[in-house]
C-alpha cells in the first residue's frame, strides 16, 4: 500500500520530464548565463551579471550581440578570455592548477568518510567502554 | 571634548580588560575560585565599551568634524537614520559596536559566575584576553576618535591619533557610502551579523576554560548552548537580512552572489550550525567531545577570519569597503587563535575525548555526525574556493578567479545531501534506528514527497532539479510534521483533548522542535532557492512613454518619468504599470529610481518590487535616454518563500531558546522515556 502511490508518482514523473523536442535555449537566458560565468574585467569579485558599471554593461551587449551573430557560447567565452586573460573564468577550467580546486575538497571528503569508517569500526573491535 | 572622552573610555576598557585577564587566572587558581575580584575590572571594560560606543553616536549626532571619523562618514545633511548607522558603517566605527557588544556580553557572562567557579572565571580571563585585542586595535591603529588637525579642499587632511591638541574642523562631512546609505535594511543588518559574530566568542572562551582546565564534563556546553543559540539566531537574521539587502538596493536582481565577503558570514554560521548540532549530540550521548572543542575553534576562528577578508583587501571584493593596518593585526590574531587554541586542542585532546562510542551511523546521532562533517566539507571548500586565487598567484603569479559558478555547483549537491540527512535523521532515535522503525518513520514523507514532485511536473514544472528539490521538500515537511502528530497522538491518547496534546508536545521538548521548525524553514528556503534561480525570467526592454511589452505571464506600460530632490541625492524614476498578459488590466504601478549621488559623482539603480504569491515582478532601470528607458524586468518565482523560510528558521531558533530545562530524577529522565518509546 505504502509502494503504490511512489511508483505511480514516478511514473507520473518520469513521463513529464522526458525530454521530447529539443528546446533551443532562449538568447536570453544565454546571455545571462554567459554573464554570471564571466567576471567584470574593472570590478572586485563581480560578474558581469552583477555589476552596475559600463564596461559591464558594454561587455552585456556585446554578448547579445556574438548571441545574434550566431557564436556558440565556448566561441564567446574564449573571446572573453583572449581579450581579457584567464582570470576573467569565475569557474576556472578543469585542467593544471584547476584542477586542485575539486581534487583537494574531494580527497577531504574521502579522509572524512573513512575517518568515519574508522570510528564506527574501533567502536565494533572494542568493547564498551562505560563512562 | 568627545574625542578625549571617547579616548579616555578606549583606554579604560583596554586596561580593565587586561586586568580581567591577570585577575581572572589568578582567580581560577585560587581554591574554591573567586570571582570577588573580577568586579571591578568586568564593570570597567563594560563602562568603556559602552561610554565609548555613546560618545562616537554623540559625536556623529552633534555633527562634531573636528573628528576625522565623523567628518569623513556623515555630513549635515545626512538622515537621521544613517547617521546612527554612520557609527558603525565604517571600519573603526565597526570596531567599537563589536568592543560594545563584548564588553556588555563579558558583562553579562561575569554576572552568572558565582564562587567556586572555576571554569567560569577562567573564561572571563578567555574574553577579557580577546577584549584586549579589540580595545587595543581601537587605541591603535582603528582610533575612531583620532582629530582632524588640518583642513584642505575642505576635507579633513591631517589627523592627530591622540585627540589632544589643537582641533580643525571641515565645514560639512563627506557623507556615508551611498551604496551604505540608500536603503534602511544597511543600518540593521551590520549590528544582527556582529550579535552573532561576537557571540559566539563566549562558548569559545568556555571551551578554551574546560581545555586549560581538563575538564572533561559537558559543563561548558550547558552553560553556553544559550548564547551559541542566540548567536546564531542573530547570524542567521544578519545573513537573511544582508541577502534582502541586496536584493532590495542593488538591482542586478539577486541575493547572493558569492562574493568573498558574503562567504565570511556564511562560514562561521555554518561552522555554528554545525557545532549547535553536536553539542547536542555531547549533551545527549556523551560522544564527540573532542569534536565540539575543535568546532566551536574554528567558529570563533571564522568569525575573525570573516572580519579579515573584509577588512583587509587581500580579496577582490565589492564589500571591501575599507583598508588599513587593521588587516594585518586581524591576521595575527587569527594565528594566535588558531595556533594557540589548536595547539591547547592537541596537548588536551587525549584527557578530554570521549571514547567514541558510535553504536549505528543509523542513528540520530549517526545523521547529526554526517551533516556536521558535510557542513564541514562546505566549508572548507568554500575557505579554499575564496582562497584559491590567492593561492595560485602566489606559487605561478598567475591571476585567476573563482566566483559564483564554483561554488553553486559545490552547493546544490551539498544541499540535496544536507536535506537527506535532515529529513531522514530528525525523526531517527538515538543509539540505533531499526530498519522497521526508519520505515515507519519516513514512510509518510515518502509518500508526500513523490506525490508533491508528480505534483510540480503536472503543474508544468520541466526542470528536473527543481522537481527533485520539490520532492525532497515534501521529504522533509512531511516526516517532521507526521512524525509530530505521531507523538502528539500518544499524548492524546493518554486522554488529552488534541488542541492540548499538540501543545504539550511541543512545550516539553521545545529545543527538539524548534529545531524542527527551523529545519522546516530551511527546506523552504532551499526550494526558494532553487526557484528563483532555476526559473527566473530576465529580460531588458527598451520603452518609451505610453509604450508596453509582454514578458511572460505580464505586460510592462511606461507611464510617466518623475524626478524629484532629496538631501544628499536627485531621484529620478519612471512610473511603470504592471498589467496582466492581455495588458488590460492594472495589477501594480512600481517605481524603479536612479539615485544620484552629486557629491560622489555615484549612480545606484534601486529596483521596484511587486510580490504576490506566485512570483516577483522586479523593474530596475538599466539606462535612460532621449527615447526613454531601457528596463530591466525580472521576474522571480516562489521569491517570498525565501524570506518566509528564513523568518521560519529564526522563529525556530527562538523557540529553542525557551526549552524548558529538563528534569532529572535518578530513577527516570526524558532520554530514558524516549528510548522506552523507540523501542
Amino acid at each position: 500500500m505504502w509502494l503504490i502511490v511512489p511508483l505511480v508518482a514516478s511514473l507520473v514523473i518520469v513521463v513529464g520530464l522526458w525530454p521530447t523536442d529539443q528546446v533551443t535555449a532562449d538568447p536570453e537566458a544565454r546571455a545571462y548565463n554567459l554573464a554570471v560565468r564571466l567576471k567584470c574585467p574593472i570590478c572586485a569579485g563581480e560578474s558581469l551579471a552583477g555589476s552596475q558599471t559600463d564596461l559591464a554593461k558594454n561587455l552585456r551587449l556585446l554578448i547579445d550581440e556574438e548571441i545574434a551573430g550566431g557564436s556558440t557560447d565556448d566561441e564567446i567565452v574564449a573571446l572573453f578570455v583572449a581579450n581579457y586573460g584567464e582570470q576573467v573564468l569565475l569557474d576556472p577550467p578543469r585542467s593544471g592548477w584547476g584542477v586542485a580546486l575539486w581534487v583537494v575538497p574531494l580527497s577531504i571528503a574521502v579522509v572524512g568518510g573513512v575517518a568515519v569508517y574508522g570510528l564506527k569500526r574501533k567502536e565494533r573491535d572494542s568493547p564498551e567502554v562505560p563512562s | 571634548m568627545i574625542a578625549a572622552v571617547g579616548f579616555l573610555a578606549i583606554l579604560v576598557a583596554l586596561f580593565s580588560s587586561g586586568w580581567l585577564v591577570i585577575a581572572g587566572i589568578r582567580a581560577s587558581q585560587a581554591t574554591p575560585a573567586d570571582p570577588r575580584g573580577l568586579k571591578i575590572p568586568a564593570i570597567g571594560l563594560a563602562a568603556g565599551g559602552v561610554i565609548a560606543f555613546l560618545s562616537l553616536e554623540l559625536a556623529i549626532l552633534t555633527h562634531d568634524f573636528t573628528i576625522a571619523y565623523v567628518a569623513k562618514n556623515t555630513a549635515i545633511a545626512t538622515p537621521f537614520v544613517f547617521l546612527l548607522a554612520a557609527g558603525w558603517a565604517a571600519l573603526e566605527g565597526s570596531v567599537v559596536l563589536w568592543g560594545l557588544m563584548l564588553s556588555v556580553f563579558t558583562w553579562l557572562v561575569w554576572r552568572g559566575v558565582k564562587k567556586g567557579d572555576g571554569l567560569g572565571v577562567l573564561a572571563l580571563a578567555v574574553m577579557g584576553a580577546v577584549a584586549v585585542f579589540w580595545f587595543g586595535l581601537m587605541a591603535t591603529v582603528a582610533n575612531p576618535f583620532a582629530i582632524c588637525t588640518e583642513v584642505g579642499n575642505g576635507l579633513c587632511s591631517a589627523t592627530s591619533w591622540l585627540p589632544i591638541g589643537d582641533a580643525v574642523a571641515p565645514a560639512d562631512g563627506i557623507g556615508p557610502n551611498p551604496l551604505l546609505a540608500n536603503h534602511i535594511l544597511m543600518a540593521v543588518h551590520p549590528p544582527l551579523l556582529y550579535v552573532g559574530y561576537v557571540g559566539f566568542t563566549v562558548p569559545f572562551a568556555f571551551a578554551i576554560s574546560a581545555l586549560v582546565r581538563s575538564e572533561r564534563s559537558k559543563v561548558w556546553l550547558d552553560r553556553t548552548h544559550r548564547w551559541s543559540l542566540v548567536a546564531w539566531i542573530f547570524l542567521t537574521a544578519g545573513i537573511l537580512l544582508g541577502g534582502w539587502w541586496s536584493y532590495e538596493v542593488l538591482g542586478w536582481g539577486g541575493y547572493w552572489a558569492w562574493d568573498p565577503v558574503e562567504n565570511a558570514a556564511l562560514l562561521p554560521w555554518i561552522a555554528g550550525t554545525a557545532f549547535i548540532h553536536s553539542a547536542i549530540v555531547q549533551r545527549r550521548r556523551s560522544m564527540l567531545q573532542a569534536w565540539n572543542f575543535v568546532l566551536v575553534i574554528i567558529t570563533f576562528a571564522l568569525t575573525i577570519f570573516g572580519t579579515f577578508l573584509t577588512r583587509s583587501g587581500v580579496v577582490a571584493s565589492v564589500h571591501a569597503f575599507s583598508l588599513s593596518a587593521v588587516g594585518p593585526a586581524l591576521l595575527i590574531f587569527l594565528g594566535i587563535i588558531l595556533f594557540g587554541s589548536l595547539g591547547l586542542f592537541a596537548m588536551r585532546a587525549s584527557t578530554v575525548a570521549s571514547s567514541p562510542r558510535l553504536e549505528s551511523l543509523l542513528s540520530r546521532e549517526g545523521f547529526i555526525l554526517f551533516n556536521s562533517l558535510l557542513m564541514t566539507l562546505f566549508g572548507f571548500t568554500i575557505i579554499f574556493g575564496t582562497m584559491y586565487p590567492l593561492l595560485v598567484e602566489a606559487f605561478t603569479g598567475r591571476e585567476v578567479s573563482v566566483g559564483r559558478p564554483f561554488f553553486d555547483r559545490v552547493a546544490v549537491p551539498i544541499a540535496f545531501l544536507a536535506l537527506l540527512a535532515i529529513g531522514t535523521g530528525a525523526t531517527a532515535p538515538w543509539r540505533v534506528e531499526t530498519g522497521k522503525v526508519l520505515w515507519q518513520r519516513t514512510r509518510v514523507g515518502l509518500n508526500v514527497g513523490f506525490i508533491a514532485a508528480a505534483l510540480a511536473v503536472v503543474l508544468g514544472v520541466r526542470s528536473v532539479s527543481i522537481v527533485a528539490i520539490v520532492g525532497l521538500a515534501g521529504f522533509v515537511i512531511a516526516n517532521i510534521v507526521a512524525f509530530y502528530v505521531h507523538q502528539a497522538s500518544r499524548s492524546h491518547n493518554g486522554g488529552r483533548p488534541w488542541p492540548s496534546a499538540l501543545l504539550s508536545t511541543v512545550r516539553n521538548d521545545m529545543g527538539y522542535w524548534g529545531g524542527q521548525i527551523s529545519h522546516i524553514g530551511i527546506t523552504l528556503a532551499v526550494v526558494a532557492i532553487a526557484t528563483t534561480s532555476v526559473l527566473a525570467i530576465r529580460t531588458e526592454v527598451p520603452l518609451a512613454v505610453g509604450e508596453t511589452a509582454i514578458i511572460d505571464d505580464y505586460c510592462v506600460e511606461y507611464l510617466e518619468p518623475f524626478s524629484r530632490v532629496e538631501p544628499e541625492r536627485n531621484v529620478f524614476g519612471a512610473r511603470v504599470a504592471v498589467l496582466d498578459r492581455s495588458c488590460s488590466d492594472v495589477r501594480a504601478v512600481l517605481e524603479p529610481r536612479l539615485h544620484e549621488y552629486t557629491k560622489f559623482g555615484q549612480v545606484i539603480a534601486t529596483p521596484s518590487v511587486w510580490t504576490t504569491w506566485v512570483d516577483d515582478v522586479y523593474l530596475n532601470i538599466a539606462a535612460t535616454n532621449e527615447d526613454g528607458i531601457r528596463l530591466k524586468v525580472l521576474v522571480f518565482p516562489l521569491q517570498w518563500l525565501l524570506w518566509v523560510g528564513g523568518l521560519v528558521i529564526v522563529a525556530g531558533g527562538v523557540l529553542a531558546l525557551g526549552r524548558k530545562p529538563r528534569k532529572r530524577t535518578p530513577t527516570s529522565n526524558q532520554g530514558d522515556k524516549r528510548k522506552h518509546a523507540d523501542a
